[in-house]
């Protein structure tokens, strides 16, 4: 395999957007081409990550239609769709193709927008990625999975509400210094647990889930552009290294899971990717998890291996995943407040692990940061690609 | 009181005696404090202010929303209207929603409009809740008569609260088949609808004793949508 | 709703049974398999009130819950408790558990058992 690198990244601000699909992916990609200064050199290849559009904007053939909005023909083009882990998906497969040696240079763009239609059918959508004979049938959407993941969760390993708000709190306040991030609002433990207040500042959705335990929707796109080391060589900018991906699966249904509080699928795709790059998760400066629901960022960063089945929430409690702590997790403001657009958010977290490990994080910046990991949570977990990069020069 | 002529006064409904909204305090999920208390007439215009920009923001049916109640509030000032109320909440000062409805007769509510600018943190829910509070325990009413233009954000409170179908009833904001919030139900549903403390601070209340109004750019923004992108 | 049953998947090969169906037995890969009943009682593994519904529910929250069958199957469903509690005891019964314009779709609830 040939060593890959990340050239060039940028994203729209996610949120509530009047741009089209097509707008928000071309601002976005023109970013990261920006970013990347190409000069001469052509794009082989351009992978688009998207889960709704066919249904909700009513357009397919995205690849394509991207490569014309920038004018990139004949570049190969196609999309990816991989549920909520659409974004690292796509970017595995703009990897494979320069890893390869069949390319030199490939745009990933992951782009959502589905704010165009109300909240009941944003939500039977996404719950299309359940299973359909004995999930869907039951009126089972993802934030009920989540809601029943939780409960045992947090009934087997004593994790509290209040640890599920501070991960709220945390990222909230991560968020605040990102321009890009959808939601910029503080929340503080009294709003949205223990003042009498509570109970309407932040309704159940799926107990013991809140409001606040899960992630906007949001319109929104993120891009990178890959190269090859030779490329990457003559561009002479900061080489950040593709060390590591790993993809794993796991049963569909979630009452199918061998243990369903055990997030296999994060633990093999995460050890394949350390395996992959050398490295193990002590190494890690930054890390960007899949905090749909809080709950997530808790158990992911246990399942990933940065810390022992149980302990995630003790570590949150010590303060090590805060934006100064040993570990600093989400400090893009995660899915919780940077947002969610589906299809790119996988890409956005390798957005701001890459400006992170260029330096370029401003005011939430991570000293030092040498080598950052991303996990992208497809379905309900049954679906998950880890990555991880690394700073070379 | 001011003098009013004959002529002016012949062009007035009617008016019930109405026990003023005793303000209160809401903890929001941001830990700001949001003071909801009535608005007086005078304080109108800067009401109008707020909403003007919104009259032609068609995402959620703001535009509807705000030409409606721009036309309700200002017959408020202008007593043009009976029994009309009119409630803001605001967070330092700053007008963050506005809520408003009147009295049909003694025991029957017709609720108006809710309108939320500061977006994020349930400010309408606490606002419409307030209003059902006004009307409820405070005016001692038997029933609210309900309907909304947006559809979703209706569908909300109608399965929510619950809300009983009045259909019979034809509701004044364009004669569509009324819901209602009854007494009992309202009761049922404090718990976990209805929030706030009493008394509000001198503080506070001196603090809200003036409506400042939000940066224009950011309410219309916060309702419509973003047009950035990467700097 | 006489009648009604949910079928898992029993394979001829091995007699593991699945629910859902799988084209392949997931245990052994063998590719035949003969329909059995699934019912009976079991515990409540998890569960959750969810109140963020697809639209064509009307209720203002719907209590989903997975159960561990003494058969050892685990199934998901619709939980019929007013008390609910991790591990309590449940049985199964078969009812309308979705409503698609004209098309009612049935499936498991869950009563105490």
């Amino acid at each position: 395999m040939k060593p890959v690198y990340i050239a060039g990244a940028g994203m729209t601000k996610f949120g509530r957007s009047e741009w089209s699909l097509l707008q928000l992916a071309s601002v976005a990609s023109l970013a990261a081409l920006h970013h990347a200064d190409l000069g001469e050199i052509p794009v082989d290849g351009v992978v688009v990550a998207n889960m709704g559009a066919a249904r909700i904007n009513r357009q397919t053939a995205l690849g394509s239609a991207l490569v014309d909005q920038l004018a990139l023909y004949p570049a190969a083009a196609e999309a990816v769709e991989n549920g909520p882990a659409s974004g690292a998906s796509a970017f595995k497969v703009g990897v494979q193709a320069i890893a390869s040696g069949m390319a030199d240079v490939v745009l990933v763009t992951g782009v959502e927008r589905m704010r165009v239609v109300n909240g009941l059918e944003g939500t039977d959508f996404v719950a299309s990625l359940s299973q359909p004979e004995v999930e869907y049938i039951y009126g089972v959407t993802l934030p009920s999975l989540a809601g029943m993941f939780a409960r045992l969760f947090m009934d087997r390993f004593g994790v509290e509400r209040k640890h599920l708000a501070m991960i709220a709190i945390k990222n909230h306040e991560n968020a605040t210094k990102n321009p890009y991030a959808h939601i910029q609002q503080t929340v503080t433990m009294e709003g949205i647990l223990t003042a009498p207040e509570a109970v309407v500042n932040n309704p159940p959705i799926a107990e013991p889930l809140h409001m606040f335990d899960c992630c906007p929707v949001s319109d929104g796109a993120a891009s990178i552009v890959l190269v090859s080391e030779e490329v990457a060589g003559k561009l002479g900018g900061p080489m950040v290294r593709v060390a590591g991906i790993g993809q794993a699966t796991d049963t569909h249904a979630v009452h199918e899971r061998e243990d369903p509080t055990d997030l296999k699928a994060v633990r093999i795709a995460s050890e394949k990717a350390f395996a992959m790059a050398g490295a193990q998760p002590a190494d890690v400066d930054v890390a960007e998890l899949h905090d749909a629901f809080t709950i997530l960022e808790i158990a992911e960063s246990e399942a990933a291996g940065f810390f022992a089945k149980g302990e995630g929430h003790k570590a949150l409690e010590r303060g090590e995943t805060k934006l100064d702590g040993t570990l600093p997790i989400n400090p893009s403001g995660g899915l919780k407040a940077k947002g969610h657009p589906v299809g790119a958010t996988g890409v956005a977290q390798l957005v701001e692990l890459t400006w992170q490990l260029r330096g370029e994080a401003k005011e939430r910046q991570i000293k030092d940061a040498k080598i950052g990991y991303a996990c992208n949570f497809g379905g309900f977990g049954n679906n998950v690609v880890a990555t991880v990069l690394r700073r070379e020069a | 009181m001011a003098y009013v002529s004959e002529l002016e006064a012949s062009l007035r409904p009617p008016a019930m005696e109405m026990p003023p909204y005793p303000p209160k305090v809401i903890t929001l999920a941001s830990g700001e404090e949001m003071v909801v208390r009535q608005v007086e007439r005078k304080e109108i215009p800067t009401l109008l202010e707020a909403i003007y920009p919104l009259l032609w923001v068609e995402r959620d049916f703001y535009d509807i929303v705000a030409a409606r109640l721009f036309g309700e509030l200002l017959a408020y000032k202008r007593h043009r209207v009976k029994d009309e109320y009119v409630l803001a909440g605001m967070i330092d000062g700053v007008l963050a929603g506005m809520v408003n409805g009147r009295l049909v007769d003694e025991k029957t509510g017709m609720s108006y409009h809710t309108l939320t600018i500061r977006r994020g943190l349930r400010v309408g829910s606490h606002l419409f809740a307030a209003k059902m509070e006004y009307h409820i325990e405070h005016l001692g009413q038997d029933e609210v008569l309900i309907v909304a233009e947006s559809p979703i954000g209706f569908r909300r409170w109608m399965i929510e609260y619950p809300l009983e179908k009045r259909f019979e009833v034809q509701h004044e904001l364009g004669g569509v088949p009324s819901w209602v919030l009854t007494s009992e139900t309202y009761y049922k549903a404090k718990p976990r609808l209805a929030a706030g403390r009493r008394p509000v601070s001198e503080a506070l209340l001196r603090g809200a004793e003036t409506i400042a109004l939000p940066v224009e750019e950011i309410v219309v923004r916060q309702v419509a949508g973003e047009k950035e992108g990467a700097e | 709703m006489m009648g009604q049953k949910v079928f898992g998947a029993k394979c001829t090969s091995c007699g593991t049974v699945s629910y859902p169906r799988h084209a392949v037995c997931p245990n052994c890969r063998a590719e035949s398999f003969e329909d059995v009943e699934i019912s009976g009682t079991g515990k409540v593994l998890t569960y959750t009130d969810v109140y963020a519904l697809a639209i064509d529910y009307e209720t203002r929250y719907l209590r989903l819950a997975i159960v561990e069958l003494e058969s050892g199957q685990r199934v998901t469903g619709q939980l019929l408790d007013d008390d609910p509690k991790l591990g309590k005891a449940v049985k199964t019964q078969i009812g309308v558990v979705r409503e698609q314009g004209e098309r009612q779709m049935y499936g498991f609830q869950f009563v105490p058992a």
